[in-house]
């Protein structure tokens, strides 16, 4: 049994998995978010979504892919397991982060579009009738 | 739109509007001295005194702000710093804004002197 082969197989499939999961979830909740944003312009939001779900699978199945070799050779199923596990924290700590970044960058877009859309604070001493 | 009227005679208050107009605004500003002509007719329910001693800002909708609240208004106005206006009146803030902008409201002619003598002038218009 070759346990290298075995280890990217798994390696691969659940690092994948992680991905599509965060992905959909960002997806699935950042709606919401980008349809307050946009004041309720639905498709500007479902295509804002879109895009940066893209650059998000793009970024993290590049990563995973880049990071998918050993470096050495794995014999045992202890070392199978070991290595799986630190390829595996690496990748969500990646996704993690990237997660982060999304978020961030969501409530910026946000606060700028809260702003926009912001009243004057304070009110008025006094109404008066202007000759226009 | 925002209707501000201003001290026409005081360095300090000119080069403040210069400042404003050239700052991003969310909501365009109209710059009109205080007392002049123009304010007595576009604003004839307002005593021209009263606009000469206090910054006076004036909405589309006919509220008229006064001192820290005509300051507020004008932040309001900027991209950069509505947020700041935002900030500025809450009742811990406003307080303090007020007291200040009102000390700079009465010593503006001296500060624009003191300015004038040590250099800082800017463009006026």
């Amino acid at each position: 049994m070759d346990f290298l082969i075995v280890t990217y197989c798994l390696y691969l499939a659940i690092s994948v998995s992680l991905t599509v999961w965060v992905a959909r979830t960002l997806f699935r909740n950042g709606r919401i978010f980008l349809v307050d944003v946009f004041h309720g312009n639905e498709s500007l939001a479902d295509s804002v979504n879109h895009l940066l779900v893209v650059g998000f699978y793009l970024v993290n199945l590049g990563y995973v892919s880049l990071a998918l070799k050993l470096g050495y050779d794995v014999t045992t199923a202890r070392g199978s397991i070991e290595a799986l596990s630190q390829k595996v924290g690496v990748v969500l700590l990646v996704l993690g982060a990237m997660h982060f970044f999304n978020l961030y960058v969501f409530s910026r877009i946000r606060r700028r579009s809260v702003l926009e859309i912001a009243p004057p604070p304070v009110s008025p001493d006094a109404c008066i009738a202007r000759a226009r | 739109m925002l209707t501000v009227l201003y001290d026409a005679r005081c360095q300090l208050c000119r080069k403040a509007r210069s400042w404003l107009e050239d700052q991003p605004k969310y909501v365009p500003l109209e710059f009109v001295a205080a007392g002049s002509d123009d304010a007595r007719r576009l604003f004839p329910g307002l005593d021209p005194a009263s606009t000469l001693e206090d910054l006076t800002v004036i909405s589309a909708e006919g509220g008229v702000y006064r001192g820290a609240k005509a300051w507020v208004m004008c932040l309001w106005a900027l991209r950069k710093y509505r947020e700041a206006a935002l900030r500025l009146s809450t009742p811990e803030a406003m307080p303090v804004a007020r007291r200040l902008i009102a000390w700079v409201s009465r010593n503006r002619l001296w500060l624009s002197s003191t300015m004038e003598s040590l250099g800082l002038e800017g463009r006026s218009r």
